[in-house]
């Protein structure tokens, strides 16, 4: 997998988070692996289609998503449900857009699929490419990971 | 005639929220007529929050959902036609775009409308509906928007 595609998603991510929340996203080293087993237990899954195949996992610890949601929404939650899911996947949602209109800059058209949101750890994830590459990635006191599963 | 007995429980904790709004003032993009129709609506989103969000049976609540629906909704159609104005007014280059977007926003709020007509106490669908909602316009009005006062205030420079 080119890494060519990360630098797109990264900045899209540092982006939304900037302009959203006042978030400076920081990435840490990339790691690579051979399948996408999530460190965090909210993970939204979105497919690619297009000149790009593949999937983008974002995998958020379940704290950062009670943070973010409540931020936006300016109320509490007791629980996860499906308003919680539905607007951390359209965050995750934004983000993949935003990154694929960077990435068609570099001549690249592709479609992206509405988000899968699953909650628990040890899901496991079909990925299009044996070559996984994480962004392990710090929003101001927390973190989450991008898992970037791209072929062409 | 029977007196209904309020339910102190919903009245304490609707209170204790309604003195929190989505609106943070970071929001504003520094277009004085914008922003203040973005606070609006923003406002009226609010409304509809609340009552989505409440502890209330739907059976209960499914009065106060149609009503703050529809009046975000209108809300939303007055400000984006206005706010297209005032893009053109200034010759915004990405115009074209923008509107483009606005319509994609007015199709998913309409076709929201049309199947919780034909589903009214279908809460899982009002509760997607809503989640995305909030992220959508949040990020809209702090993304998008943004490109709009950053041009005209270029543009005013010069
Ligand atoms: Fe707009």
């Amino acid at each position: 997998m080119k890494a060519t595609y990360i630098n797109p998603i990264y900045i899209a991510a540092r982006e939304v988070f900037q302009n959203m929340f006042s978030i400076e996203l920081e990435r840490e080293d990339l790691r690579v692996d051979e399948k996408i087993v999530p460190n965090h237990v909210i993970n939204v899954s979105i497919g690619i289609t297009g000149d790009l195949k593949g999937t983008i996992v974002f995998s958020f610890p379940e704290e950062m998503v009670f943070n973010l949601v409540e931020e936006m929404a300016g109320m509490e939650f007791k629980e996860f449900d499906t308003f919680m899911a539905s607007a951390i996947g359209e965050l995750a949602n934004i983000i993949t857009g935003n990154a694929m209109s960077n990435l068609s800059e570099s001549g690249y058209s592709c479609n992206i699929v509405p988000p899968q949101i699953t909650v628990g750890l040890n899901k496991s994830f079909s990925t299009a490419s044996k070559q996984i590459l994480i962004i392990p990635i710090q929003a101001g006191n927390k973190n989450f990971d991008l898992y970037i599963s791209i072929k062409e | 005639m029977l007196e209904t007995i309020p339910d102190k429980r919903h009245q304490v904790k609707r209170n204790k929220e309604d003195k929190k709004v989505i609106w943070k003032d970071k929001y504003a993009i520094g277009v004085e007529v914008i922003d203040r129709q973005h606070k609006e609506l923003f406002e009226r989103f609010n409304k509809f929050l609340k009552v989505v969000r409440s502890e209330h049976s739907m059976e209960e609540k499914i009065d106060d959902i149609e009503e703050t629906f529809n009046f975000m909704g209108e809300y939303v159609i007055a400000h984006f036609q206005s706010e297209e104005a005032v893009q053109k007014k200034y010759n915004f280059p990405e115009y074209e775009r923008h509107h483009q977007i606005h319509e994609n926003f007015k199709k998913d709020v309409m076709e929201f409308k049309r199947k919780f007509e034909e589903d009214k106490y279908n809460e899982e669908l009002i509760m997607e509906f809503s989640g995305r909602i909030l992220t959508w316009l949040i990020n809209h009005v702090t993304g998008e928007d943004q490109k709009i006062s950053k041009y005209i205030n270029r543009k005013e420079e010069e």
